[in-house]
């Protein structure tokens, strides 16, 4: 039963990934594609979680940290270059 | 029995996670895919996460290293969220036709004002 | 406030060290001791008890946790709604604060971006203004009201 549960979580969440990659591939304007590939991040996180849980292995723990770390820096990173043209600013003002 | 519990949550947070995705899919403009691309998938991958560790805590393992995931998570989806959508305000992505009223536009300086169409916001994107 | 936490931890590590244990439940049981201890001694350092803010601390994150659970409520009937066009009326709303700090102005932001129908999008350059997009703007000066009155004294009690 425990196990069944784990599958239909696992299908929840590629349909999920799938959704946010089809408004990544047809999203009209950039910020379209950098909003869905935000909440792939998301996604990805819960998907090994619950990998975690089948495999029954602690290995994974940090790969949750560093994909929520990367999803957060490269959205920012793409925000900033669309707004100004570049991704770190030389002069403050 | 804890089984039960660990269920819920996993479900839960899948489910509230497809909310998110759907909203992206459904909603008509970039600032409503915002809106369920923070909430729904924030409080989705909180409550997954949370029933990873009730599972692991059954199994004899505390992962309070997880915790450090929720907490990066909640700090950060919001300031994603307002650099996101600001920066699509500020180069001119065309808002939803029901949209009441727009006082972020009426503040900009004028030479700074952005043009609202959305061709204007593709050239940039793609330049 | 820093002054009282050195005080109640000292009471805590000299418990310890009477009970010759530093298990972790003897530097709790020192905890609620010191803590209790600086409660009576508080007219004598003129300053408000610390364990008031952070009392208004925990206050504050119980609220973020309600408002995230009624925001994906609220998110939850949009986006099932089938009839979209008709009844989500967005809207940008110039929103006042009287915030002081800037960590208050940054919680606030978080706070009202992960409330139901709202997203903080941008301040003014003095940061006296966000600017918020929210799903419900029938009411305009409701959306407002609401962040006034609950969230920013929530804030407040916490800086003070």
């Amino acid at each position: 039963m425990f196990e069944l549960v784990m599958d239909i979580g696992l299908i929840i969440l590629s349909i999920s990934v799938g959704l946010c990659l089809i408004r990544a591939l047809i999203g009209p304007t950039t910020s379209d594609r950098i909003v869905a590939l935000d909440s792939f991040g998301l996604n990805l996180i819960g998907l090994i979680c619950i990998i975690m849980i089948q495999q029954d292995s602690t290995a994974y723990v940090e790969v949750t940290m560093i994909i929520g770390i990367l999803a957060f820096i490269g959205s920012v990173a793409l925000a900033k270059f669309l707004e100004r043209g570049v991704v770190i600013d030389r002069d403050s003002h | 029995m804890i089984e039960i519990l660990i269920s819920i949550f996993i479900i839960g947070g899948c489910l509230l996670s497809l909310i998110g995705s759907l909203g992206i899919i459904r909603l008509k403009d970039i600032y409503g895919r915002m809106h369920a691309a923070t909430k729904s998938a924030t409080l989705g991958v909180i409550l997954i996460i949370i029933g990873t560790f009730i599972t692991f805590m059954g199994r004899g393992t505390l992962l309070f290293s997880l915790f450090f995931t929720i907490l990066f998570v909640f700090l950060t989806a919001p300031v994603a969220a307002m650099i996101i959508s600001r920066s699509a305000h500020r180069i001119g992505v065309e808002l939803w036709e029901n949209t009441q009223f727009d006082e972020l536009h009426d503040s900009y300086p004028e030479e700074l004002k952005p043009e609202r169409d959305n061709s204007k916001a593709e050239e940039i994107s793609t330049r | 406030m820093g002054f009282q936490f050195l005080i109640n931890i000292l009471i805590m590590l000299l418990w310890a060290s009477l009970q010759q244990s530093y298990h972790s439940s003897d530097l709790l049981i020192g905890f609620v001791i010191g803590a209790i201890a600086v409660y009576f001694l508080r007219g004598a350092l003129n300053e408000s008890y610390y364990m008031k803010k952070v009392w208004a601390l925990v206050k504050l994150i119980g609220l973020f946790i309600k408002e995230l659970v009624l925001a994906n409520y609220d998110m939850v009937k949009i986006v099932l709604n089938p009839r979209l066009k008709k009844d989500v009326k967005p809207g940008i709303i110039a929103v006042p604060t009287t915030l002081k700090y800037d960590w208050e102005i940054t919680v606030l932001s978080m706070l009202v971006t992960l409330t139901p129908g709202t997203l903080t999008m941008d301040y003014s350059l003095d940061a006296r203004t966000l600017y918020i997009h929210s799903m419900h703007v029938d009411d305009r000066q409701k959306v407002i009201d609401d962040i006034t009155n609950s969230f920013e004294r929530a804030i407040r009690e916490v800086g003070e």
